[in-house]
């Protein structure tokens, strides 16, 4: 009798442990999608919901506060969508607070992203509709990176054009005898020929890395579930375009001086003697070759820096195994 | 039908029983009468059909046509639970024995009372074991497995869980077979000693010549079906038949 | 006359099972109820195999998670690791591996234990006793393998989710709470559900199996041997199926 006693016993542990512990992860579940706790509801209006489902996590400046009710049609411009949100943050999000639809990493899975405006507002009430931002999603993102790449390989053929040019101005080298100025000119060569070589690799860099996203091949791997990486990327498209700008500028400095050169020489306004005795000129001369010589050294910065990006890191260490075992 | 001289109430009566597998008839039919207090040993070569036949009665199995009356009660117009009522004075001693091997020998004779409609108490049911298996001379077996038996005691331990109800009717399936002869006979005594004891009837299935000779009061040779002689064991074993004298060589 | 073609035959045996499956359902509520066997069934079927279950699902997750490691690591996406494990081993490893073991556990000895009782006629003699064999022996062992797999799958998932906390914690290190934390976060109620839903149905085979195989054994102790092998190969066959269509069940109701 005994026996069977503890043998219940045995039993009823061990039914009662199973039992619980499909309790324990139903209940984590459920605490995680905000099912039981309290929480309150938010609205906000998209024109496209980019695929938004419910479920899908909500989060204020990165942080998880609530899942994703209900996606409405109201009409066939507006979509609304309604969010369970923790009542932990109800005296923290303010009824200005821009939300807006992300994708968490590259590739995952799409998120309710609410951002917080600096300006003084009411705090955000039950079923209030936050006003909400046309996000950028990746198509768009990499639709201007794909641009900016075009943009690039233009400038580096306007500043090839342009070294060319220079090159090709015979007068310019017999006529300037000034160390100075001709020591200027070639360090400034040297750099814009190392930066238009950089725009070079980086153009084709970029379009490799652009043909291989629209793939979805290698990187997306490394890309996916970054979430700071949609940010990542738009700052380093920016950095591209700066850039673009700076070389576009840069050139057509360069294009200028050496025209302003080719002009005075041709002109005969002078001899070259006469034109290196007025210091105006030659201060001006040497102050803009100084400008290129800048601008290129920025830029190489700039390539580098972007070299150096975490984002694209990895890739470019891949190319340029892939260049050396070639 | 030879009648018992101390009494003559009939408690099992067949008629007509007929049981066929597929194209094989086992009975055809046959016809029995079992009064109170009477010993019948059915005989019968092996596959003859004598296991079908008590199958039959206890309800196992269903006959094709025919009736089973037992204490005047067609059994085979039964519900379930009428059946169990009639069941209840009826004990079955397997040819395996079927002591249930999971079980020690105390729950294996507790298992009939537990089962059926009439409750007993703890106390009740505590002196009922004991009391069989005293009968059986094994008291001191009660709280070992079947397993740890030999096949005599655990012949003897059906037979005490066969007898637990206190049967009317008790039917032996080869109750010898697979028994050394001494063990045999010493079952052959207890099976006297009951009908002697507690007044019952048996219909005993066999094919050993010992159990006619001690516990019979009447014999019936089955052969193809039917009921093919009948009478004393010391009348049938003098007969001239040649079928009936092969089954006493 | 008789059909003995192996197709005639299948179908025989799917027809009976079914019968006896039915005959089950329309059995299992009424009275009178074997409760004291079936905590007896529920003991011998539920905790006495829990050790095995443990271990194989200990060593399932373990096993998992070094196997997944190096791809995870190419992909760069390593910290993935115990969201895809909790995933697989609660939607269909956990499930699927603890209803096999299962059923090669108990599937096999209920198969050979009423196989031996049929063949020795304690199946006879318990009905002769006045008791419903098939409520004593199949209602309440089938009643036992359909709620205690559930249980067993329930502590075998949890078992091997520690498996993997163990796993990814070979190589790397991982905070429990954190390891929890991210299986949590990966699944939903839709994981779960269908997952412990199906378990039942898994349960309830392995015990029809068994009971059915066992119930109908042949004469003869090969006959108990057979129904042992038979119940388990059919048992583990019909998870299979069942898995399929919960799959399908589960895509077709929208719970995927």
């Amino acid at each position: 009798m005994k026996n069977i006693f503890f043998k219940n016993v045995k039993l009823g542990v061990f039914v009662l442990s199973g039992l619980l512990l499909l309790i324990l992860l139903l209940y984590m579940i459920g605490r995680n999608r905000n099912m039981f706790g309290s929480n309150f509801n938010l609205r906000a209006r998209f024109e496209n919901v980019q695929g938004l489902k419910a479920g899908n996590n909500v989060r204020f400046s990165g942080i998880d506060i609530g899942t994703v009710k209900e996606v409405k049609i109201i009409n066939d411009t507006l979509m609304e969508v309604e969010m369970i949100i923790d009542k932990k943050v109800k005296n923290i999000l303010k009824k200005n607070a821009i939300v807006s639809i992300t994708t968490d990493g590259l590739v995952g899975n799409k998120i309710v992203n609410i951002t917080a405006v600096k300006s003084p507002s009411l705090y955000a009430e039950e079923n209030d509709i936050l006003p909400s931002k046309k996000s950028i999603d990746t198509d768009v993102m990499l639709r201007t990176l794909s641009k900016t790449n075009n943009d690039i390989a233009e400038i580096a053929n306007n500043l090839k054009l342009t070294i060319n040019k220079l090159n090709s101005s015979e007068g310019l080298w017999t006529l300037l005898n000034d160390k100075t100025i001709s020591k200027n000119i070639d360090n400034a060569l040297a750099e814009v020929n190392s930066a238009s070589n950089n725009i070079n690799n980086i153009s084709r860099d970029i379009r490799t890395i652009t043909k291989d996203i629209k793939k979805g091949k290698g990187t997306i791997g490394k890309l996916i579930r970054d979430t700071l990486l949609s940010k990542t990327i738009e700052e380093a498209v920016n950095n591209i375009k700066n850039a673009g700008v700076n070389i576009l500028k840069l050139s057509s400095d360069l294009d200028n001086t050496v025209l302003n050169i080719d002009t005075i020489i041709n002109n005969g306004e002078g001899t070259v003697h006469a034109l290196m005795k007025d210091s105006g000129i030659v201060i001006k001369i040497n102050k803009s070759l100084d400008n290129i010589q800048e601008g290129s050294k920025g830029f190489s910065d700039n390539m580098n820096a972007l070299k150096h990006n975490i984002l694209f890191r990895g890739y470019f260490r891949k190319l340029e195994k892939s260049r050396q075992k070639q | 039908m030879i009648e018992n001289d101390q009494n003559n109430t009939i408690v099992l009566k067949i008629r007509n029983l007929n049981k066929a597998f597929g194209d094989n008839k086992v009975l055809s039919d046959f016809n029995l009468e079992l009064y109170k207090n009477q010993n019948i040993v059915v005989l019968g070569k092996s596959g003859s059909g004598k296991s079908v036949l008590i199958k039959c009665i206890i309800g196992l199995l269903k006959p094709d046509s025919g009736s089973i009356e037992i204490f005047n009660k067609n059994s085979l117009d039964l519900n379930t639970d009428e059946l169990d009522k009639i069941r209840a004075k009826i004990g079955f001693l397997f040819q395996s024995n079927a002591l249930y091997d999971s079980m020690t020998v105390r729950d294996n004779l507790e298992f009939p009372l537990r089962r059926h409609w009439i409750s007993y108490s703890q106390d009740e049911i505590q002196k009922m074991v004991v009391q069989a298996l005293t009968d059986v001379q094994l008291a001191h077996t009660i709280d070992m497995m079947p397993v740890e038996l030999s096949g005599g005691m655990r012949k003897r331990i059906a037979l005490a869980r066969t007898l637990i109800l206190k049967p009317e009717i008790i039917l032996y399936d080869e109750p010898t077979t697979g028994l050394d002869p001494i063990t045999g006979k010493e079952i052959i005594n207890l099976m006297v000693e009951i009908k002697n004891k507690y007044n019952t009837s048996s219909l005993i299935i066999s094919h050993d010549i010992k159990c006619v000779k001690y516990a019979s009061d009447n014999v019936i040779i089955l052969l193809e079906g039917k009921c093919y002689a009948s009478g004393k064991y010391e009348d049938l074993i003098l007969s001239k038949d040649e079928k009936v004298k092969q089954f006493f060589e | 006359m008789k059909n003995t073609s192996s197709i005639n035959i299948f179908l025989k045996e799917v027809g009976e099972t079914s019968g006896f499956g039915w005959r089950f359902l329309t059995q299992w509520f009424r009275p009178r109820y074997e409760i004291k066997e079936f905590i007896k069934q529920c003991y011998i079927i539920g905790y006495k195999s829990l050790p095995l279950i443990g271990l194989t699902g200990f060593i399932m997750g373990l096993v998992l998670t070094m196997q997944l490691r190096p791809t995870m690591v190419d992909y760069g996406v390593e910290s993935q690791i115990p969201a895809i494990v909790g995933i697989a081993i609660i939607r269909e490893i956990g499930p699927v591996i603890t209803a096999l073991i299962f059923a090669g556990k108990i599937g096999s000895s209920i198969g050979a234990e009423l196989g031996s009782m049929k063949v020795t006629e304690q199946i006879d003699a318990m009905e002769v006793s006045g008791t419903n064999p098939f409520k004593y022996l199949v209602v309440s062992r089938i009643l036992a393998t359909t709620f205690m797999l559930p249980v067993l799958v329930i502590l075998s998932d949890t078992i091997s989710l520690y498996g993997a906390y163990l796993g990814v914690n070979i190589r790397n290190v991982t905070s429990f709470q954190l390891f929890w934390i991210q299986v949590f976060d990966s699944l939903s109620f839709n994981d779960v559900l269908p997952a412990f839903i199906k378990t039942y149905f898994f349960g309830f085979a392995v015990g029809l199996i068994g009971c059915y195989k066992g119930y109908n054994s042949n004469k003869g102790t090969e006959g108990v041997g057979k129904s042992a092998n038979s119940s388990v190969v059919v048992s583990s066959v019909l998870i299979f199926i069942i898995d399929l269509l919960a799959v399908q069940i589960t895509d077709l109701l929208g719970f995927n």
